[in-house]
């Protein structure tokens, strides 16, 4: 025994001396638990469908959440998981066939040039959208569909042209099973997938909020399937489930955590003592301007005979206001900022209202039907706080945040992993699985020329 | 002689690891005991272990000494299971002595020069834990000058002054990404002189017996005009721009009780406890000069604590001209819970050390040691949310040459 004892330490130490031995550490071996992964499918809108930099392109749809999810399942005995995708050699499109922004140098009305998204190309792509690909890349697993509404989810023909500008969807044409009558939940059904996921309903508040309120209209709570919330988000989940299906649902962030809402200070009109005193004069004193930081003129149609006010802490300037007007015409000043670039404190109450509404109705559906749930208004606030993921430090702010894309609204490659990894974490944590998070790290953030 | 050593020095790369930063291979005498030898006199390696026992070693000597160092670490990420290992150059720490003295008199020389801390630790290209650090290289030189006086034929004291100098480069990556798909670097590094003192106490009640205080001060090294450089896209030149920097790192006193026991020619033991002041490096602060919102000073917490190391081993003449010997040393590390880096991925180790010596003719002989390191650590650091599993195996190979006169 001890001469064994000795053999063995012998050996050791000499092989450890010729190959310079190197540590093992041994992973735990992935799991399914309870769960199983063979055919998914992800029902969703923008952020699913891997919609970035105000644009749908190939290298975002790959790294789309749910594809990178997706990924991930193959650890666990999940099978292809098809998108729609886009051609590689396109630059990508939104729903005007405009190119996606990537950061350039722009030079603004008073001739300073700076770092900001401008458009890969003006180029309009005509026939991306007006092309279906269902027949030669479907059927699909991805059916995230940029700016669906869960009342859309349900809408039969939400990819027919013929519905006419409004209530149809050409980036549901693309992919649709059947473009004059599938709904995105036939199609999704027709899968009979094995586990779902679900990251819906944002965009029955964001569509409204981005308008600045002034257009588009937050979705009802209450009313039948394809009119109201509740009912439409019920459909989708008991349709999903009716063959046992077990899934993941995702409750809607708050736009305040976005930086599409949040970049643009509401007290951003900079004045020098001399700038103010020319606005105190032409505006004869109907607002009081001074050296320093100044709230901006807003458009207020409530407001008595001038329609316009000054914005007060809390309101919220979009990302798209037109800053050239703002620096070099006078808007924000001696012209309000329109109504469609600004959300009013009633509008972000509204809005709040309705997030907090529905966000509950979400998190009875997870109850009720024992579906693992995603907190992703819990993620994008701490992602607003602040994070940091291996060394590298993560927020909301516009560009410098590092999460988001170029539109402010959806995540880039790296926060679409992180996002992947929150439901990574609530499949675990519901289902006894062991699935690995995804590397963030390799994915990459913003892109600087 | 005095020519060749410092071509030695000059030419040779530093080392790392034995607890925090700190290199414990100063000796292969003392190396094959287990890293112990305050209180056992055996040659010119007692200007670093104790400077008060010079004035008792019997004979003028050189010593001159290098190792050979691999260090290979591995980290597990707790979350994702993402996997990488370090490529660690080979680093050969060295030390060299030389002790001189008037026969019979009570005051002798001491002159050393030693790498007591250093690190060198580069991780696999795209690790995960990339931006925090690829790369580090940590070296230091110390050159000791030193005076022993027997003060009676049981008592002698001795005192050096410490040169040191160091050089640190740490890379890391960030998360900046051109358009080619390159990930912004930086590349931080600098140089600085610095001063402490060794000093120590021997005292031998019999001829079997002894016993050794010593204290090696702290060192402040402080990197005053340091190079940062900055690879990022074009168009943030700007915003990240390299230049100078200045940091410190203060290396740790170690306050050492030694005790050896002879029991007859052939075999001796012998123990140090260390005690040392890792307390001091609590922050790593870098203070950029070029000053931008995109490159603010930083401070990194560190906040190591104060640590014991214990080593113990033994000898035994087999002959005339063999020596064998044995040693183990156990260090606890300084550094808490939750502040692990990949920049010392340390942890409690166990250390085993064998070592051989062979006397040839009078004058000469040849010493040999090997330690072997294996460790292993959980954490989850909280500055960097890094969490994982690091796991180390040291092997350090060392030869030396002694020369009397």
């Amino acid at each position: 025994m001890k001469n064994k004892f000795h053999t063995f330490l012998g050996t050791a130490i000499l092989s450890c001396l010729i190959f310079s031995c190197k540590p093992k550490i041994d992973a735990p071996n992935p799991n399914k638990g309870n769960v199983d992964v063979t055919r998914f499918v992800a029902i969703g809108n923008t952020m699913s469908a891997g919609f970035a930099d105000g644009a749908l392109y190939n290298e975002a749809q790959e790294n789309s959440f749910v594809n990178i999810l997706a990924g991930q399942f193959k650890l666990i005995g999940g099978g292809n998981f098809k998108q729609p995708l886009i051609s590689s050699g396109s630059v990508g499109v939104d729903a005007n066939g405009n190119a996606p922004f990537k950061l350039g140098y722009s030079t603004d009305c008073l001739g300073a040039t700076s770092l900001a998204p401008i458009p890969t190309t003006t180029v309009i792509d005509a026939s991306t959208l007006s092309t279906s690909v269902y027949s030669s890349q479907g059927p699909f697993n991805n059916i995230g569909v940029p700016n669906a509404k869960v009342i859309n989810a349900v809408q039969t023909g939400y990819g027919n042209s013929a519905q006419g500008a409004g209530n149809y969807n050409p980036f549901f044409y693309r992919m649709a099973a059947n473009t004059a009558s599938s709904s995105m939940l036939t199609d999704a059904q027709a899968a009979n997938a094995t586990f779902f996921s679900v990251m819906i309903g944002n965009d029955d508040v964001l569509a409204y909020a981005q308008a600045g309120a002034a257009s588009d209209a937050i979705t009802p709570s209450s009313g039948i399937t394809g009119i109201g919330f509740d009912a439409s988000m019920n459909t989708i989940v008991n349709t999903l489930t009716a063959n046992g299906a077990k899934g993941v649902i995702a409750n809607v962030p708050d736009v305040y955590s976005l930086p599409y809402f949040t970049t643009i200070p509401y007290n951003g009109l900079t004045l020098r003592q001399g700038q103010a005193d020319s606005l105190n004069n032409a505006l004869g004193g109907l607002f009081v301007f001074q050296a320093g930081n100044n709230p901006f003129v807003i458009e207020d149609t409530a407001v008595p005979f001038i329609g316009s006010r000054l914005i007060v802490a809390g309101e919220l300037i979009l990302l798209d206001a037109p800053l050239d007007k703002i620096k070099c015409n006078g808007m924000g000043s001696l012209t309000p900022i329109p109504d469609k670039y600004v959300l009013t404190l009633a509008e972000i109450s509204n809005i709040q209202n309705a997030t907090a509404t529905f966000n509950a109705t979400i998190k009875n559906i997870a109850d009720t039907k024992g579906l693992a749930f995603v907190d992703a208004n819990t993620f994008f606030k701490s992602l607003q706080k602040g994070i940091v993921y291996n060394g590298i430090a993560l927020n909301t702010s516009f560009v410098t945040g590092g999460a988001f894309s170029l539109d402010g609204m959806n995540l880039n490659p790296i926060g679409n992993a992180l996002l992947a990894n929150e439901f990574i974490k609530a499949i675990n944590l519901k289902f006894g699985s062991l699935i690995p998070q995804v590397d963030a790290t390799k994915y990459r953030g913003v892109i600087f020329p | 002689m005095k020519r060749k050593l410092f071509l030695f020095i000059a030419c040779s790369p530093i080392l790392l690891f034995s607890q925090g930063f700190q290199v414990n291979l100063q000796g292969q005498k003392q190396q094959g005991m287990g890293g112990a030898g305050s209180a056992l006199m055996q040659d010119g390696a007692a200007v670093f272990f104790n400077p008060g026992g010079i004035s008792f070693l019997k004979e003028n000597s050189i010593n001159v000494g290098a190792n050979a160092v691999i260090a290979n670490s591995a980290y597990l990420d707790a979350n994702t299971n993402s996997f990488a290992r370090t490529t660690s150059p080979l680093a050969t720490p060295f030390a060299a002595y030389a002790v001189w003295g008037p026969d019979s008199c009570k005051l002798k020389f001491g002159l050393g020069a030693y790498t007591p801390f250093g690190s060198i630790v580069s991780w696999q290209d795209g690790w995960t834990g990339r931006f925090a650090l690829t790369s580090l290289k940590l070296q230091t030189i110390f050159v000791q000058p030193t005076v022993s006086y027997k003060l009676c034929d049981k008592l002698g004291i001795g005192a050096g002054f410490v040169f040191a100098h160091g050089d640190v480069e740490l890379k890391k990556d960030l998360n900046l990404y051109d358009a080619n798909g390159n990930y912004a670097k930086a590349d931080l590094k600098g140089s600085t002189n610095a001063y402490g003192f060794n000093a120590g106490i021997y005292y031998q009640p019999c001829s079997k017996l002894s016993f050794a205080l010593t204290y090696r001060s702290q060192i402040n090294m402080k990197v005053k005009n340091g190079t940062a450089t900055f690879t990022v896209p074009p168009s943030l030149n700007a915003n990240v721009p390299s230049g100078p920097f200045s940091s410190s790192i203060s290396l740790p006193s170690v306050f050492t009780l030694g005790a050896a026991y002879s029991v007859n020619q052939k075999l001796s033991f012998a123990l140090d406890i260390n005690y040392i002041g890792w307390k001091c490096y609590d922050t790593l602060a870098f203070d950029y000069k070029n000053n931008t919102s995109s490159l603010p000073d930083t401070k990194l917490p560190r906040c190591y604590k104060n640590t014991f190391a214990f080593r113990y081993g033994a000898q035994y003449w087999i002959n005339d001209k063999f020596v064998a010997r044995a040693g183990m040393s156990i260090s606890l590390t300084p550094i808490k819970d939750g502040y692990v880096t990949p920049e010392l991925p340390d942890a409690n180790r166990l250390n085993l050390m064998a070592g051989l010596g062979y006397k040839i003719g009078n004058r000469f002989m040849v010493d040999a040691s090997y330690t072997f390191e294996n460790f292993k650590r959980k954490d989850h650091n909280l500055d960097l949310n890094l969490d994982g599993t690091y796991k180390t195996y040291i092997s350090a190979m060392g030869l030396s040459v002694n020369y009397k006169f």
